[in-house]
């Protein structure tokens, strides 16, 4: 039987995987496509790329000879047609392939709104998302003193390290009131704001980007915030979220069914016969509408896997694990556990902050006092700890009588946690 | 990408093979060959008032480690075991592997290495070494080698000796922290050094005894005395001259600062026989790893960190020395150094059967975590 995947992503390459793990090759040949890079690299490790931290190479998890040693070819190209009563692919170079069993493991896209300006631009915007991406901001960052990154998201934040990194003098525009209201409550919001305001950056908050201005040659100039402000730059990163990778599966022969990503049930199954979706480009129909859109690493690993197992036979279905995620600003670490933020009415939030340093925690109780979520900003917190004690519904007191349980600090680095000082909002 | 200007392309030539780490490789190696091999450097050390060239050598040893040390300290400030760590390795250079010989010497006593033991400094098993020996150095220098090493080896994993005493180790972690990228992480070279550091082990194994076992039944043997002479000579010229000392520093810019430490020293192997069974391990936080790969990237054994860390698989391998710069550079918090008695979690594979049953049990998150991870994610998390 022939498994072809679309898309080297880490939801792709795990779905080979876990086929290979329940076929061997006389069973299964597996097919992966893409027309990114010709080995699986981890997009989450662009930044570390761009900062010197890492080379290319670097980028990829696995030895290039793992691929060979499992039978899976790989294979340079870009899909540009799916014909599911035919059940095969076309590529652009005009080479058709057949498949028995499929999985669109295409990722996503950045989002990107029609600007005042954006016709003009030939180059000088950047996106921070795909290999090219990277590409693109290198060859520019030679030539770029100032740089304007809009969108308070994380790969905001991480183009903007990066650029400091580089000395390029960058001003950040961040439409919300704090800084990514979507995980931090305000105070560790302004936390986070200095300390991104510390590393050089011109962060402003509630200033929006209105036009972009080019020069003679259709370089980026410069742009006008809906505050009137001027500020002019050579780079312009636009980081205002991703969205499904749908729009090309939208014109194909057979398009399958589409909402936010493609539709797929517990199973990761497709409304298309034998063909299968994970990752960054799926909506999980979860039995409401709309349905899941994960966007995270997590999940798209998760989602391969089982979108594998489906496809070599296996009973399954996905239920999201508690939420969970980490990330670091600048040199400050940070995880979340469960729900933190909009929580139901009659909630109870303990923040915890050591004074002068830039440790904080926040815990969430619901109305009957059992903790829900965790945000931690700071120090390492071992996540699996606050998992289970969500799951095991504990109540604020014994979570905070425990909490040193959880801590994951490095050795002689413990935060004294005796030492911060709280305060409940209500 | 490196940075912009002649410092960003210095930096990053150095650090990445250029043509000046190929330089600089090539006058440690011209500077090793001169301090072994010709007296060139005695008239330096006597106009500086320091008697010999190997003393010399030691002041400018103990000078690298310290200002390594403090551009190390400055680098990782914000992580307690960096500091404290470098605090010691500074402190026993400084003393045991520096001032104290100095001191012995003075008083016409041996010039003993109390931080060095056998079979990293293999004639300190060499009776013809230790007869001049004062009685509790020998007692140390035995005791040291044969239970302080093991014993708090299975307490604390390798690192005890190899990132906080050791001074070969203390170098590579100190003056040496720009070059520890350079280590060959592929599978091949894991291999290789499975042989290579065993084989050494063993020749150091072989020679300590027949030396010893010339020196006392020598006079009867002729045969056994001239054999044992010629391992001891040609040991000392290919392992501790060639390999420990020419090629351990020497290839820094190029191949990494623990070449010596990794295929070759004698006491790694030891040390790593006893870590395996002992208490240290590396504990990783299962599912939150992003796979980027700057725990393999900073390793300086060599260590694919990440392939442990992606499938969630908590590890010890006998080459770790317990740096701990894999923890320092995680941008995630996965990974944690400990000596723990806790089971061990096993490897992803395992986990992919977990995985569906996970996916089929009643995990009760309420809806509303559900709907809550939607909110959160698909609109604003990237
Ligand atoms: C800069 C950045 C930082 C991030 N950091 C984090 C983080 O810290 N934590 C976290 O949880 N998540 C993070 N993410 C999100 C995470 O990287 C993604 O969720 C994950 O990579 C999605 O994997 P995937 O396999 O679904 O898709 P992708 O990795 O996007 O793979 C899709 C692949 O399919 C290929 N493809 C698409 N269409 C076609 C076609 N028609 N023909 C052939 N090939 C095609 C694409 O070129 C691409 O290579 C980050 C994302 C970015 C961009
Ligand atoms: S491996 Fe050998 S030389 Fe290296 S630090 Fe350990 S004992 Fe010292
Ligand atoms: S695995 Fe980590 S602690 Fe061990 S040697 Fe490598 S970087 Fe150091
Ligand atoms: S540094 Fe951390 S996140 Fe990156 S690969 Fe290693 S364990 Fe995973």
């Amino acid at each position: 039987m022939h498994f072809v995947i679309i898309g080297n992503g880490v939801a792709g390459i795990e779905a080979a995987f876990a086929i290979r793990d329940r076929l061997g090759p006389g069973e299964a040949k597996i097919t992966v496509i893409s027309d990114e890079t010709d080995y699986f690299f981890s997009r989450t490790a662009l930044m570390y790329a761009y900062m010197d931290k890492l080379d290319r190479r670097d980028l990829e998890p696995y030895e290039r000879k793992v691929y060979a040693q499992k039978q899976i070819e790989l294979v340079r190209g870009r899909v540009v047609d799916l014909d599911a009563a035919e059940a095969s692919l076309r590529l652009q170079d005009g080479s058709t392939v057949a498949y028995d069993r499929l999985l669109l493991a295409v990722g996503a896209k950045p989002r990107m709104v029609p600007f005042a300006g954006l016709d003009e631009v030939e180059e000088g915007l950047v996106h921070f998302v795909s290999m090219q991406d990277l590409d693109e901001c290198e060859r520019l960052t030679w030539s770029t003193e100032r740089a304007v990154v809009v969108g308070g998201g994380l790969i905001g934040v991480e183009l903007v390290e990066s650029l400091t990194h580089h000395g390029v003098e960058v001003t950040f525009l961040v439409r919300e009131p704090w800084f990514w209201p979507a995980a931090l409550g305000k105070e560790e919001a302004e936390i986070v704001a200095e300390h991104i305001r510390e590393h050089g950056v011109d962060l402003r908050m509630e200033e929006e980007m209105s036009e972009i201005q080019v020069d003679d040659a259709g370089r980026v100039s410069g742009v006008r915030t809906n505050l009137g402000d001027e500020i002019p730059c050579q780079m312009l990163g636009v980081a205002i979220g991703v969205q499904a990778n749908v729009e090309w599966l939208q014109g194909v022969s057979t398009p399958p069914a589409i909402n936010r990503g493609v539709m797929v049930d517990r199973s990761f199954r497709t409304t298309l016969p034998n063909v299968w979706a994970a990752g960054d480009c799926v909506e999980v129909d979860v039995g409401r509408r709309p349905g899941l859109v994960e966007t995270i690493w997590y999940s798209a690993k998760r989602h391969g896997k089982l979108a594998g197992l489906s496809m070599a036979g296996e009973r399954v279905e996905y239920h999201p694990p508690l939420f969970y995620n980490s990330t670091k600003f600048f040199e400050l670490e940070f995880t979340t556990v469960g729900d933190c933020v909009d929580v139901a009415d009659g909630a109870t939030t303990l923040f915890r902050k050591m004074p002068g340093k830039p440790i904080s925690q926040r815990i969430v109780a619901n109305e009957r006092g059992e903790v829900i979520g965790f945000n931690m900003l700071g120090s390492r917190f071992d996540h699996r700890v606050l998992e289970q004690w969500i799951h095991d519904r504990r109540d604020l007191a014994w979570v905070q009588r425990h909490l040193q349980e959880a801590q994951f600090d490095v050795e002689f680095g413990r935060v004294p946690l005796s030492k911060m000082v709280e305060k409940e909002i209500a | 990408m490196r940075q912009k200007g002649t410092i960003g392309w210095l930096k990053h030539d150095i650090t990445h093979r250029g043509v000046t780490a190929w330089a600089l490789s090539a006058a440690l190696f011209a500077f090793y060959v001169i301090l072994y091999w010709t007296d060139w450097l005695d008239p330096v050390a006597q106009a500086l008032h320091l008697g010999s060239k190997w003393t010399l050598y030691g002041l400018l040893y103990t000078i690298a480690i310290t200002a390594g040390g403090i551009y190390v300290m400055r680098k990782y400030r914000h992580n307690k075991y960096q500091i404290v760590r470098t605090t010691v390795i500074i402190f026993v250079q400084a003393t045991l592997a520096f001032s104290v010989p100095l001191i012995l010497k003075f008083f016409n006593q041996p010039e003993v290495y109390l931080s060095y033991l056998w079979p990293l400094k293999i004639e300190y098993f060499y009776p013809s070494t230790i007869a001049s020996w004062p009685l509790p150095f020998i007692i140390w220098s035995i005791a040291g080698s044969l239970l302080m090493v093991p014993l708090l080896a299975t307490f604390f994993g390798k690192r005890w000796y190899c990132s906080w005493v050791c001074g070969c180790g203390g170098l590579a972690n100190t003056a040496g922290d720009p070059f520890r990228q350079l280590s060959n992480k592929s599978s091949a070279a894991w291999k290789f050094e499975q042989y290579s550091i065993h084989i050494t082990m063993l020749l150091s194994f072989v020679v300590t005894a027949a030396v010893v076992a010339s020196f006392f039944i020598g006079d009867s043997s002729p045969m056994l005395q001239s054999a044992a002479g010629e391992m001891q000579s040609a040991y000392g010229f290919v392992v501790v001259a060639i390999l420990s000392g020419i090629v351990g520093v020497g290839v820094y810019p190029i191949g990494g600062t623990r070449v010596w430490c990794r295929y070759f020293c004698p006491m790694a192997a030891v040390l790593g026989l006893v870590q395996k069974k002992g208490k240290y391990r590396i504990t990783v936080k299962d599912n939150m790893c992003i796979s980027c790969g700057l725990c393999s990237k900073y390793c300086e054994m060599g260590i694919d960190v990440r392939a442990y860390a992606q499938r969630n698989e908590d590890f010890t391998r006998a080459s770790c020395v317990g740096c701990g710069l894999c923890e320092e550079v995680c941008p995630r918090g996965v990974l944690h150094l400990e000596n723990s008695d806790k089971p061990r979690s096993g490897p992803q594979p395992l986990t992919i059967d977990a995985l569906v049953d996970e996916s089929w049990k009643d995990r009760h998150v309420s809806p509303h975590a559900e709907e809550k991870q939607e909110s959160v994610i698909s609109v604003n998390w990237n």
